[in-house]
């Protein structure tokens, strides 16, 4: 690799770690702020708002399948109804989440010993 | 007591590391096809290594190697990286109120990507704050290393392990949108809020359908908050409750 394309790299290294590190500091030193003055609102309500919305956003995204096709968006489905299910009775992190890739799993597995 | 103050950054340290696998389902095989590809785009094991190392952001690591294999100027694919990153901006403040005051928090902003913000935005909040650093350093690095890890897979035998376990790389992946159902689906708290997640979750994957993954995840979060200040602003106008 060269020496600019080195520096490249390096360039969107800093500027990736500035993008998540710089908005830390300044909410940190907002929330200072606010802590001293109550007429200041701790998070502005559009910012803890997308918080929730950007996961909603990523979720979304994922949901496309890697080999997108009938089958696989049907495996999706009811992965994501499983996942659900299990989510509503157990409310853990985990089960939810082994359960859904098995499910998944199993439709992508049958779908394939059927064709 | 004194026995369980100091087990507990330990345990939390094993606790966010635990609850980060899940994350490994999609992010190892999407590390693999990384490596992968960066070998084939030009770029030795160790330089695929390092860029996974030092950028960790899976959508422009993927342009950053195109572009370059493509003979692209060196600061457009810098800017281009930057601007798909650009979403990152949000993240660490919505953490911010659960953060200690310890000096490694501004260092571990490097593993705040977007599976481990939305995975961080769900627990913080729940753990004594003794634990937050211990359970977002063994979470962050988790996801780091396996990343690393499978950067390091793909670039090596990528190849081979694409061809034998084809049907693993497809099912693996699956365990992300599991992972951000489980940590979104307690925020349908009321009306308002969840047609705001239904929109931004199909516009998300209407964008991603027709190829715009890059700006799919932070469009899709304004229109869905546009979409929350709208409904309330059509229910104050009947003179009816906003939530």
């Amino acid at each position: 690799m060269s020496s600019a394309l080195w520096v490249a790299v390096l360039a969107s290294a800093l500027g990736t770690l500035l993008m998540r590190l710089l908005p830390l500091v300044w909410m940190q030193r907002r929330l200072e702020r606010q802590a001293n003055d109550d007429s200041l609102e701790a998070i502005p309500q559009w910012l803890s708002l997308l918080g929730p919305l950007m996961i909603a956003a990523v979720f979304g995204v994922s949901l496309m399948p890697v080999a997108p096709g009938a089958l696989s968006w049907l495996a999706t489905l009811i992965g994501v109804l499983v996942t659900l299910a299990v989510w509503w009775h157990k409310r853990t992190l985990g089960w939810p989440v082994a359960a859904g890739v098995a499910a998944y799993g199993v439709v992508v597995m049958l779908a394939g010993l059927a064709s | 007591m004194s026995l369980q103050a100091t087990s507990s950054p330990s345990r939390a340290w094993l606790t966010g590391m635990r609850e980060a696998i899940p994350l490994l389902g999609g992010y190892v095989p999407v590390a693999i096809s990384f490596g992968l590809i960066a070998t084939q785009a030009g770029f030795s094991a160790w330089e695929a290594v390092l860029i996974s190392t030092l950028i960790y952001a899976g959508a422009s690591q993927f342009l950053f190697v195109g572009m370059v294999a493509a003979g692209g100027p060196l600061w457009l694919v810098v800017a281009m990286t930057l601007l798909i990153n650009v979403r990152h901006v949000v993240y660490a403040p919505n953490l911010a109120p659960w953060l200690t005051s310890s000096r490694w928090w501004p260092w571990l902003m490097h593993g705040l990507t977007d599976q481990v913000f939305a995975v961080a935005h769900a627990r913080l909040p729940q753990l004594p704050a003794s634990q937050r650093l211990g359970w977002f350093t063994g979470a962050a690095l988790l996801a780091w290393l396996s990343w690393i890890g499978g950067t390091a897979l793909g670039a090596v035998a990528g190849g081979e392990l694409v061809a034998r376990w084809a049907l693993m790389g497809e099912i693996l992946p699956f365990a992300l949108p599991a992972l951000f159902l489980v940590l979104i689906a307690p925020r349908f708290t009321s009306r308002r809020w969840s047609l705001a997640l239904a929109i931004t979750i199909g516009i998300a994957l209407l964008l991603t359908m027709s190829g715009l993954t890059n700006v799919a995840i932070p469009l899709a979060a304004v229109c869905g908050a546009l979409c929350f200040y709208s409904v309330k602003f059509v229910t104050t106008g009947k003179g009816e409750r906003h939530e």
